[in-house]
């Protein structure tokens, strides 16, 4: 035993030393951190320059409420919203007076102008008209154009309204005929409103929407006696803090296990195999890697872990951690190290050189990326019969199986321990798999051995 | 006292017996040379003393103890690979300490202190393994064989890489351990340095041993039908001399082979009908003709290696 702590420490310090390893630690809080900060560096990196919107209005009486409808726009909805409740406040404000917020000039603009032209429709050769259209926004004069059919105010009852047709060469500008489509909408509503009678505020008001508070249960506190009431759901929240348990699982198992091939093939192919097997049994040499690596990966979890926790206790979210699941996850994450840990060193002693290795490592690679293809069915639906068994395979069991469990209302308690025990099962099995691979493999020379080589040597043993 | 023992040890890989029924006894306490070409079953040999790998057939004891089935080598044999084995990225003492730690050595600092001094690397034991000239990891290797002084040392080729100094500095690091107590096996396919250091030779040929027992009484058995010689012969060939049964040609010298009862003073008269002779002495054997006399010509590369 006290080898095989020798022989992890080595491992350990041999991984943790690795510029790879100091690289992941330090690089991946500062991309993430980078890509938060590039997101609101490029926010205000948007093309400003006011957009032309040439509108053939066949209908002959929409035009004058869209001309309203986006010197409305043009005042109040360009500008950032600074705070999401100011902002709230701000839409609440424009909604009851109709009138611009006041605090417009110490606003940013974030989006651009739209200006309106309108364009007289002519009664025959409309497509004559539609050309010289389309040519003024090659030439940069317009920057797109719209035609609307008349029967846009008289809907056939049955049938829907015929659609605008908007005209530009930026298929993937998105804005201006999203908010097209809702101002021809509002439009054509107020005017058939009109003709049939009716007060279109006492349209708007009859018609107001009802929104739902998505909120969690009620409870009793400790003392049973008060009564505590339920809390508002976080949707995004519910949703990010899986996603990360996930990706840290990953990210463990991919800085953790992987490193195990190169130590592998460097010890075969410098022949360090031979000195270290006249010391120790391969058994007890690839269970004290294995070892070292675990250690790894709890260094770098404890690291995720507490600058998480400070994070979330920063932003005042500390009780979305679902520290409940802490020691499932970190029994999870040894156990994966373990499992793949030994599908690595088995593919190392197996390979001759690195080349070998990268190739041969394809099947292990899809076993860890398969739980990452499904992770966001079984996150949204975590009752399914497929998300239950496929988290019972026992390759996808820690990540799968700890999304389901972090989903309220989480599942029943025998579901994960029947995964761990199959999980365990595997590691047992992999492990004495792998180390037959390894004991033949770390001495063989020359050419690397195939697949089937490597299924015979854990038959014979 | 044996401190190793080999009982008709087999060992085949696929159908190809690398070693063959093959018995030998080392005595503790001696130097013991393994000799025999690339290939014979050396490195097999050891590997099985080392239980790294099992025999298929046969028992094998070292120091006392029946090694088949039991697990790692113990911490009182050591092994110095033919091929180096050190970690590139790791520092000299580290990788040192690693080996020693492995060997259950727990506090070797000055030792390894006293080693890196004695080999001349003190300079070096904060270098990385990747800075070391290909002698001086071999001096590396050797401090992490010896440094948890084990009582059987088994070193494959040790002396590959090495300059004279170094080599003199090896044997008598060697005959230090020796001196101490320890057994050592010193396997090389270098026969006059097998002939320099060992008490006893085996040797061992297509995974038959093919020679066992003291270096003197292996000489003897073979003989004094040797004659060593220095003649300068203006391109006369010696091998049609009467009574010469076979010639090998050093450069310098050359070592015949004399059918026995052959008179050595009818071979000088005849040598000097060839050339003037520079030196002629009866001689016994050397390990490496004893060596080709018993392989035969298809041992031819030993004399090249």
């Amino acid at each position: 035993m006290r080898k095989i702590m020798v022989i992890a420490i080595r491992e350990y310090l041999a991984a943790v030393k690795s510029k790879a390893f100091i690289v992941t630690l330090v690089l991946m809080p500062v991309m993430m951190a980078g890509s938060l900060v590039a997101e609101k560096a490029l926010k205000g990196n948007v093309d400003l320059t006011p957009k032309r919107l040439a509108v053939v209005d066949r209908t002959g009486q929409l035009f004058d409420a869209l001309k309203a409808a986006v010197e409305k726009r043009n005042t109040t909805e360009v500008f950032e919203e600074d705070d999401e409740d100011v902002a709230a406040v701000d839409r609440m404000r424009t909604r009851e007076k109709d009138g611009p917020p006041a605090a417009d000039g110490e606003r940013r603009q974030v989006f651009p102008y739209f200006v309106l032209e309108k364009v007289d429709p002519v009664e025959a050769g409309g497509d004559e008209l539609l050309l010289t259209l389309s040519d003024r926004v090659r030439k940069g004069e317009l920057f797109a154009f719209a035609e609307i059919e008349p029967g846009v105010l008289d809907p056939p009852e049955s049938s829907k309204p015929p659609a605008i047709r908007y005209f530009s060469n930026t298929p993937t500008y998105r804005w201006m005929h999203r908010w097209l489509n809702m101002a021809v909408t509002v439009a054509a509503q107020e005017h058939r409103f009109e003709r049939s009678g009716l007060d279109p505020r006492k349209v708007a008001w009859a018609l107001t929407p009802t929104e739902v508070d998505h909120l969690g249960l009620f409870e009793r506190d400790a003392s049973g006696r008060t009564i505590v009431p339920a809390k508002k759901v976080d949707e995004v929240a519910s949703f990010i803090v899986p996603a990360m348990m996930v990706f840290l699982l990953f990210m463990v198992i991919m800085v953790g296990a992987s490193p195990l091939i190169q130590s592998v093939l460097e010890e075969k192919t410098q022949r360090i195999a031979e000195v270290i097997l006249a010391s120790v049994t391969p058994f007890q040499w690839m269970m004290g890697k294995l070892i070292g690596m675990v250690g790894v990966s709890f260094t770098i979890v404890t690291v995720y872990l507490i600058g998480g926790l400070i994070v979330a206790d920063r932003f005042g979210v500390m009780d979305m951690i679902p520290l409940h699941l802490l020691a499932w996850f970190l029994v999870y994450q040894a156990v994966s190290v373990l499992m793949f840990g030994a599908m690595f060193v088995a593919v190392g002693a197996a390979c001759s050189d690195h080349r070998e290795a990268q190739s041969a490592i394809m099947p292990v690679m899809l076993v860890i990326v398969m739980p990452m293809m499904v992770w966001m069915n079984v996150l949204r639906e975590p009752n399914t019969l497929f998300a239950t068994l496929i988290s019972l395979f026992p390759p996808a069991t820690p990540m799968l199986m700890l999304i389901r469990q972090a989903v309220p209302p989480g599942i029943p308690l025998w579901q994960p321990v029947l995964g761990m025990v199959l999980v365990l099962l595997t590691t047992v099995l992999v492990i004495f798999a792998a180390s037959r691979i390894f004991r033949v493999g770390i001495l063989m020379q020359g050419k690397g051995a195939g697949f089937r080589d490597m299924f015979r040597w854990v038959i014979r043993g | 006292m044996f401190a190793v023992e080999l009982q008709n040890v087999t060992k085949r890989f696929g159908t190809l017996a690398a070693v063959d029924d093959l018995s030998l006894t080392v005595p503790a306490g001696s130097v013991y040379g393994f000799i025999g070409p690339n290939g014979s079953g050396k490195t097999t040999t050891l590997r099985m003393i080392m239980r790294i790998i099992y025999p298929n057939h046969g028992s094998i004891r070292v120091l006392g103890e029946d090694v088949i089935g039991k697990g790692a080598a113990t911490d009182r044999v050591a092994y110095l690979p033919e091929e180096r084995g050190l970690y590139r990225t790791m520092k000299v003492r580290e990788i040192i300490r690693f080996y020693a730690e492995l060997k259950g050595y727990r506090n070797p600092r000055a030792d390894i202190a006293r080693w890196l001094e004695r080999m001349g690397l003190s300079d070096w034991s904060d270098k990385k393994v990747t800075a070391l000239s290909k002698g001086m990891a071999q001096k590396v290797q050797f401090i992490c064989t010896v440094i948890a002084r084990p009582e059987l040392v088994i070193l494959d080729e040790p002396f590959t890489g090495l300059d004279p100094v170094n080599a003199a500095l090896f044997i008598d690091t060697i005959l230090d351990l020796k001196r101490g107590g320890a057994t050592v096996i010193l396997s090389t396919h270098d026969m006059s340095v097998a002939e320099k250091m060992c008490d006893s030779i085996f040797m061992i040929f297509k995974g038959k041993k093919v020679l066992d027992g003291p270096l003197d009484g292996i000489q003897d058995a073979y003989g004094t039908d040797t004659i060593r010689v220095r003649v300068e012969t203006n391109g006369h060939r010696l091998d049609g001399i009467p009574g010469v049964t076979g010639v090998v040609d050093f450069g310098r010298y050359q070592e015949l082979r004399v059918r026995d009862g052959t008179d050595p003073q009818a071979i000088l008269e005849h040598l000097m009908k060839l050339g003037t002779v520079r030196h002629f002495e009866q001689a016994r054997p050397s390990l490496h003709d004893i060596f080709i006399r018993i392989a035969g010509p298809e041992a031819q590369e030993v004399q090249h290696a």
